[in-house]
């Protein structure tokens, strides 16, 4: 994958409106930061090559390179990424608490991870009022102080970056599908630096439909609602078609229609709705309150999967086939519209001209998932 | 004691600077009044250090206007004053100014501008010359040194003897160069002041001083210029040389008489060019104008900017035609000298020699390309940039932070002052908007109206101490009325640094360092109704977050004020906080994660880059300690330590 510096970082991604702020290339360096939701680039680096463009997920996104690393087999296009196995699953009854946006399945999953000593931190999560803040949970409790879906894109990876700087190496890592695409960049060293040591022992992937611009929906809630009071926020399952807000006081539900456009840019570019490249990937269960979707895609996914159950921090049960074909009918939809508004900008390139490009796909890949 | 009152007769070593203010001296001054301003200020600065033998009263007032004022004041009463400003300080008093050629003064009252041609200290270039015909004051321009002292002397006579303020304009490279002066006597003079404001029949120096009847006070302003042009025309201070027919008659006043000599006597054509050295430059005397302009076919103007001579003496030969025949006159408009910047004699050398078609090489051939090669090696390249310590830049550096966060595309509306350097790279290139004293809030007040047509960026201001007092004053308290979102980051350094140090109305003292009534910026603006904070620059954690909250509310006017003194201030100079060091294995230098941001974005001289060992150093001799680099550094390397005191 090609690897340039923060000048094209700069111009293709946060100039071209393309920046999700997920914070991949904030605290590397002095340079990004995220504020509120947005990164910034504080003053210009004239680096020819850097771990920000390195790690950024929307610039240079080559999905068949990523595929044959992390996959060993060739990008497929497949409507939910590569799996074992999907299931529904909620957490068991080791872990407690009530916070949970669905069967707690995230949460679960990284407490059971720390305390087996699988992870020794976990990248995820929390809030700051009514922005998302990236934190670094080292003990049950910081994990569960994070539980619960924020709808507002978050620059999670900061939190890696950090936890990196500071000597931790085996990280857990719950991320949205751009922030799972970042950790995998990242994993792939591709700047090739002698002193790399993958510091990523778990990738917990968060399904995705699109996120929402953190500044803009705290700027529309603030003249409905007081922000200090806000405790939750849900898009509850089709045909609502809401999210719904809840504070101390009030739940109020706002049609989805005033929502979407808040939508970044950068979510419309995303071809990936169930975090194709974690090791398991969770979601809401449709029709089961208080359970998840849970995709298990690679061994150490499996692995951890069995060993949580072992130890009562998760239940599953079997996922049953409208549930899944739904599923990946959504999976595909997002697909083809990620593809469809990347040929209209002209933002996808396959045959290696020179020119930069947020996303490579094989040419008979992107045909079929638009023919589709 | 000062060279200043050293007795008459005696030859002097004199900056211009200190010619003028000997020769004020020499009149019997009695007032001066001034604003700090390159390359006026040792004018002011020089009469104070001697205010207390010499029984003046000198201040350094709020603003060029109010010192034309305090100076009027003195005159109205019959003292001598002298006012004392850069060019475009003119331009601040020019409203008084305009009134008070009407009103006319008393006592000798001269207005000494100095220009600075080329911007050399200055946003602009601005002419002084030009206020002479628009205000309708006479004006005399010193052609060496001695004339500094002399014409200044003469001035206040004339002015008397008119009734009206007397401009004498310098230029900077009279203001700051060096010559003899021959001193004259300083006298003994009873200064007693008094308004006689009631008409008195038998005393026509009595009655109120103002412009009403207008007309009338109009044309007694226009016969005390007929009135000069008659004195002119008899001007010692007007002098020609060269042969009685000249083949090129060249015509010039001030620094440029010099850079005439300098390219005739280069030039060996002094049996061909006549000089016409003129002190007395508005409103120029026909008579003697005519006499030379008779006398040569072709006649080139030698002036700095604008062709303000040129224009007058176009002027005067074209009423005088029938007498002198038609001429060609040469200068700025026919494109032989250049409408901007400075003279130099090399310039009025390759305009002579043109005219007269006469070669000229200063140097052997290749001595220039040997020149620039040596030149290259021992001169590096040096951009403008704060001094080491400068809590200018650690403001900035918030400043810039603060608005790449706040992510609005947000900019800065700067003023005039060392920050005006935050237009380049030492100050990140944060200012958008830089225009004249107080001007930064007073765009920021306009933009911060436009919300209603969709503007959503956030404008900040920012001035220095001495400018607030200046000129931001009025800007803010529109601000505050008009109920504009703006808000103001005032840079205090406790003094008017860029122009050394000069105290202003928010100081414990005055020009003279007597003790005086400090005026507190913070309860200005919070009577205003702004709220206001104080932060210390070099607290750079805290100054981003408290920015940050600034503009999140933009709700009304916000004042921050960042306070610490100027690296060069008395109270700073010489003081160390900590001892800094790098540690080199820690330092990531060009690496990815760094890439040099101390060094290459930070930019404070007192680090270095150390190609060798491929890391940050410290510049021992230029570093003062101040400890702002420690906190930029994401690694840690750069290590602070309390310094002994």
């Amino acid at each position: 994958m090609k690897v340039l510096g923060p000048r094209e970082l700069f111009e293709d991604v946060q100039n071209s409106g393309l920046c999700i702020g997920c914070g991949a290339c904030v605290d590397l360096c002095p340079y990004f930061r995220n504020y509120k939701g947005k990164t910034a680039r504080l003053f210009t680096c004239n680096l020819p090559q850097g771990r920000c463009y390195a790690h950024c997920p929307k610039c240079e996104v080559d999905l068949d390179q990523m595929a044959r690393y992390f996959w060993q087999a060739p990008y497929e296009g497949s409507a939910l990424g590569p799996y074992r196995e999907i299931l529904a699953a909620r957490r068991g009854p080791a872990l407690e608490g009530d916070s949970f946006q669905g069967g707690g399945v995230v949460s679960a999953l990284m407490v059971y991870a720390l305390q087996a000593g699988l992870i020794d931190a976990a990248v995820l999560t929390g809030s700051q009022g009514m922005f998302p803040d990236a934190r670094l949970a080292v003990n049950p409790q910081e994990v569960l102080e994070c539980s619960g879906s924020k709808y507002a894109a978050a620059p999670t990876m900061a939190a890696l970056n950090r936890a990196v700087r500071d000597g931790y190496g085996l990280l857990g890592v719950a991320a949205t599908p751009c922030q799972a695409t970042a950790v995998s960049k990242m994993r792939m060293n591709l700047l090739e630096q002698n002193d790399f040591k993958d510091p990523v022992a778990l990738v917990v992937g968060l399904f995705c439909n699109w996120s929402l611009d953190a500044r803009r929906l705290a700027q529309f809630l603030c003249q409905r609602i007081d922000l200090q009071r806000v405790r939750r926020m849900d898009i509850p399952p089709p045909p609502a078609g809401t999210l719904v807000v809840e504070t101390d006081r009030e739940t109020l539900e706002i049609p989805l229609d005033q929502i979407k456009p808040m939508i970044p840019e950068a979510c419309n570019i995303c071809p990936d709705m169930t975090a194709e490249w974690a090791d398991v990937s969770v979601g809401m269960f449709e029709g089961r309150p208080g359970w998840n979707t849970l995709v298990i895609r690679s061994q150490v996914g499996a692995d951890i999967v069995t060993a949580a159950i072992e130890a009562k921090f998760l239940e599953t049960s079997s996922l049953p086939a409208e549930n899944l074909n739904r599923l990946a009918r959504a999976g595909t939809a997002k697909k083809k519209r990620c593809l469809t508004t990347l040929r209209q900008r002209q933002l996808i390139n396959h045959d290696g001209d020179g020119a930069r490009y947020p996303l490579r796909i094989p040419e008979d890949i992107a045909k079929r998932l638009l023919d589709g | 004691m000062s060279q200043l009152l050293d007795p008459q007769a005696v030859t002097r070593l004199y900056m211009g600077n200190e010619a003028i203010a000997r020769g004020a001296l020499e009149a019997g001054v009695a007032v001066v009044a001034g604003y700090p301003g390159t390359p006026s200020s040792e004018i002011v600065q020089n009469l104070a250090s001697v205010a207390r033998e010499r029984n003046l009263y000198v201040e350094w007032s709020v603003n060029e206007k109010v010192a034309v004022e305090v100076a009027a004041a003195a005159s109205f009463t019959g003292l001598r004053s002298l006012c004392t400003m850069k060019q475009n300080g003119v331009d601040v008093a020019a409203d008084f100014l305009l009134h008070l050629g009407l009103s006319g003064v008393r006592g000798g009252m001269v207005l000494a501008p100095c220009d600075d041609p080329g911007g050399l200290s200055s946003a602009n270039e601005g002419e002084s010359r030009q206020f002479a015909r628009l205000l309708e004051l006479p004006l005399l321009e010193p052609g060496d040194f001695q004339e500094a002292k002399d014409m200044i002397k003469w001035a206040f006579d004339l002015s008397e003897e008119l009734g009206c303020v007397v401009m004498v304009r310098s230029v900077t490279r009279l203001s700051h160069a060096s010559g003899d002066v021959i001193l004259g006597e300083l006298p003994s003079v009873e200064k007693k002041a008094n308004f006689k404001h009631r008409p008195l029949p038998q005393d026509p120096q009595s009655g109120p001083m103002h412009s009403f009847p207008v007309p009338q006070k109009h044309q007694a302003q226009q016969r005390k210029l007929e009135r000069a042009v008659e004195i002119f025309e008899a001007s010692p201070f007007n002098t020609y040389e060269g042969p009685e027919q000249p083949e090129l008659l060249v015509v010039t006043s001030s620094a440029c008489t010099l850079y005439a000599r300098e390219a005739i006597d280069l030039l060996g054509v002094q049996d061909r060019v006549g000089l016409l050295k003129l002190g007395t430059t508005w409103p120029l005397p026909p008579k003697l104008l005519g006499k030379h302009l008779k006398s040569a076919g072709q006649i080139l103007v030698i002036e700095e900017v604008i062709p303000f001579l040129e224009e007058n003496v176009k002027i005067l030969a074209s009423e005088m035609v029938l007498e002198i025949g038609p001429k060609k006159i040469m200068g700025k408009r026919d494109g032989q000298l250049p409408m901007v910047g400075e003279l130099n004699p090399d310039l009025v050398i390759a305009a002579l020699a043109g005219i007269l078609d006469t070669p000229y090489q200063a140097s052997s051939a290749g001595y220039a390309e040997a020149a620039a090669q040596v030149g290259e090696a021992g001169a590096p390249p040096r951009e403008l940039a704060f001094c080491a310590g400068c809590p200018h830049r650690a403001s900035l550096w918030s400043l810039s932070r603060a608005l790449e966060l706040d992510g609005r595309d947000g900019f800065v509306c700067g003023d005039v002052g060392c920050y005006s350097m935050a237009i380049f790279p030492t100050g990140f290139q944060l200012t958008k908007t830089l225009h004249a004293m107080g001007s930064g809030i007073g765009v920021t007040s306009g933009f911060g109206k436009l919300e209603q047509f969709g503007m959503g960026q956030p404008a900040l201001a920012i001035c220095g101490d001495s400018t607030f007092f200046h000129a931001a004053i009025p800007a803010l308290v529109n601000a505050v009325h008009n109920q504009t979102n703006a808000t103001l980051v005032l840079l205090d350094n406790s003094g008017t640094a860029m122009t050394g140090f000069q105290p202003h109305p928010g100081l414990p003292y005055d020009a003279m360092g007597n003790e005086a009534i400090p005026i507190d910026p913070v309860k200005i603006c919070e009577s205003l109704g702004a709220k206001v904070r104080i932060q210390d620059p070099f607290d750079l954690e805290q100054t981003e977050k408290c920015l940050l909250e600034l503009l999140a509310e933009r709700d009304g006017v916000n004042v921050m004020i960042l306070r610490k003194p100027c690296a060069l201030s008395p109270e700073r100079k010489k003081t160390k906080d900590f001892e800094m060091s790098v540690d080199k294995q820690a330092c990531l230098g060009e690496s990815c994660g760094c890439n040099r941001l101390c060094t290459r974005v930070f930019k404070c001289p007192g680090l270095v880059w150390d190609s060798t060992s491929q890391s940050a150093s410290i510049d021992e001799v230029v570093c003062i300690g101040c400890g702002v680099c420690a906190s930029i550094c994401p690694v840690g390397a750069i290590k602070k330590a309390e310094a002994a005191k």
